[in-house]
């Protein structure tokens, strides 16, 4: 099957700054695809290269089967882009603004009609008839998110879609993308993590221009999760955390309210038989000792170092 | 075509709805309609400001005709409405890049050389429609005050002018295409303005480029002789050019 993005050693630079490095990217047909890194990481210049905005410097992307370096009017017919701040016509209402939209595509008059209603109430904006000049900046997003959907793309991809909106505006945005799912691509990126733990299947994130990870979300997180270790034992558990901390291979231990500890290890075997042997030469019992799963955001952090967020 | 078709419509309307339809044709009709008046009655209101001495003044100089009225409307052409064209123009393409229309515009299909020839046509034709509008104001104001008004020498000036308006807003296409800032597009446009009225100055120049245009609507409002031809020919020719080479600047820019 054709992916409906593939990025092959994508670099672009900017004088002597590079901001993207050599990134590989795959994004399956049907999926919905989180692309999260800090801000600065390169996300918004990857998001202008998949569009035709920007050029790379080397590299080769292709969208919907085609390169982007030669894509034409039939390429873009199928995609639908929000990008981080949407520029509107000021003077239009929204409902002009779809309308010009679907125009752009080439939409029939009864098509067109049906679709603007109902993105319209997608978006909330049903019975708004001011000018766009005078939205609020989550009104705006959420037309931005409706104006990416009048052709009913086969790639959606959308900068930073929720990072404007209020709770509820949020959670419409992402139950709307999220009711796309097998039906449209969806590529979006963000740097709010729980947004893509919601309603992403598979996630890359970039940092300082590279892909540190991509893999399925279940996937990624177990292969880290892997390098944590979650252990109760019946008492003295203070002792044993403290000795645990000790050892090389204990990147940082947390202690639960209850005799709980949990370890973020760097060598997961070496941990596997020290931890029993540890217990049991302080005569504890032992009630549990298992891998232990990280979020996405510890996985985050882990990958692109916690003092850039 | 569709996209392009869908652009024009929305250049067109966003003429009509916002300060652009009363800019150029408000400054155009104004002049319209008080050239004539001031053609005819600027003596008489010299004379009752200017006491005796320019009483006598007055006498020296020949009654006023429907050509000074002429004369008035081709001034305010190309002295007063060409700056005010290039200054508007300075940010045909750049304020779309500033404001990022254009980026939700060319993600669409719709391609950069659509975008930039639909600007530019739409924007001559609305200059094209604004002078005649004003010319035909002028026309009949000159034929009401003077009584008499021969419609060849208006007409022709006023066409000359229109094919240097035209090149003009090719130029200002081409420079809001090459530069972010409207205000550096216009310095840069005012500057070109005056080597073309410098050029203007040559003979040779004069015959075949469109620096013939520089003078020839004032020459021919005044009911003078200009070869306009070649002129308004070459500046037709130079104003599709520069629209063409508007467009692919445009293409190599990163948006």
């Amino acid at each position: 099957m054709t992916p409906a993005v593939e990025i092959r050693r994508l670099t672009k630079t900017y004088g002597h700054k590079r901001a993207l490095d050599r990134v590989d990217l795959r994004v399956e047909e049907g999926s919905i695809f989180g692309f999260l890194g800090p801000n600065g990481a390169g996300k918004t210049t990857t998001l202008r290269i998949l569009t035709g905005l920007a050029r790379p410097t080397k590299g080769t992307v292709r969208v919907l089967g085609h390169d982007v370096a030669t894509a034409d009017n039939a390429v873009r017919a199928d995609i639908g882009f929000l990008p981080d701040v949407p520029g509107f016509y000021e003077w239009m209402t929204a409902e002009e603004f779809l309308r010009f939209a679907g125009g752009l595509f080439g939409i029939g008059r009864k098509v067109l009609d049906e679709r603007t209603g109902v993105l319209l109430e997608l978006a909330g904006l049903t019975d708004i008839t001011t000018r766009i000049g005078g939205y609020s900046r989550g009104m705006k997003q959420r037309l931005g998110v409706a104006q990416a959907l009048i052709n009913a793309p086969s790639l959606l991809m959308l900068d930073e879609p929720t990072s404007a909106l209020d709770p509820m505006g949020r959670k419409d945005v992402l139950d709307m993308l999220q009711s796309l799912r097998g039906r449209t691509t969806v590529f979006f990126s963000t740097h709010i993590l729980a947004d893509v733990e919601r309603i992403c299947d598979t996630v890359a994130i970039l940092d300082h221009g590279r892909v540190v990870a991509q893999a399925p979300i279940d996937e990624l997180k177990a292969r880290y999760g892997a390098e944590k270790v979650v252990v109760e034992v019946g008492e003295g558990a203070d002792e044993l955390a403290a000795a645990i901390g000790a050892e090389p291979w204990a990147a940082k231990v947390e202690r639960d309210t209850n005799d709980t500890i949990a370890v973020t290890v760097t060598d997961a075997d070496a941990a596997s038989r020290a931890i029993p042997a540890m217990v049991a030469a302080r005569r504890l019992p032992l009630h549990r000792m298992e891998a232990g799963e990280m979020g996405l955001e510890e996985v985050f952090v882990q990958l692109v170092g916690g003092g850039q967020q | 075509m569709s996209g392009f078709a869908a652009f024009v419509r929305k250049e067109t309307t966003e003429i009509l709805r916002t300060w652009r339809i009363w800019v150029l044709p408000g400054m155009l009709l104004m002049f319209a309609v008080t050239g004539p008046f001031l053609a005819r009655y600027t003596p008489e209101i010299i004379g009752a400001v200017g006491g005796s001495q320019a009483a006598a003044l007055l006498k020296a100089i020949p009654k006023p005709t429907y050509l000074d009225s002429y004369a008035q409307w081709a001034k305010n052409l190309t002295q007063i409405v060409l700056f005010a064209v290039i200054i508007i123009y300075g940010g045909l393409i750049s304020s779309e890049r500033k404001s990022g229309t254009a980026v939700l515009v060319l993600t669409k299909p719709v391609s950069r050389t659509a975008f930039v020839v639909a600007k530019a046509l739409v924007h001559s034709l609305f200059l094209a429609l604004a002078v005649v509008l004003g010319t035909l104001v002028t026309w009949g104001g000159t034929a009401l005050v003077f009584g008499t008004a021969a419609g060849g020498p208006l007409w022709s000036s006023a066409m000359s002018w229109l094919a240097f308006g035209v090149l003009f807003i090719s130029i200002m296409t081409l420079l809001s295409a090459l530069l972010g800032s409207q205000a550096g597009a216009a310095g840069i446009g005012l500057g070109v303005f005056a080597i073309i009225s410098v050029a203007g100055l040559w003979e040779p120049l004069t015959k075949y480029s469109p620096a013939g245009l520089a003078n020839a609507p004032m020459v021919l409002a005044a009911g003078g002789e200009s070869a306009i031809l070649w002129p308004m020919v070459t500046s037709l020719v130079v104003s599709c050019v520069l629209v063409a080479s508007a467009a692919w600047a445009f293409k190599t820019k990163e948006l």
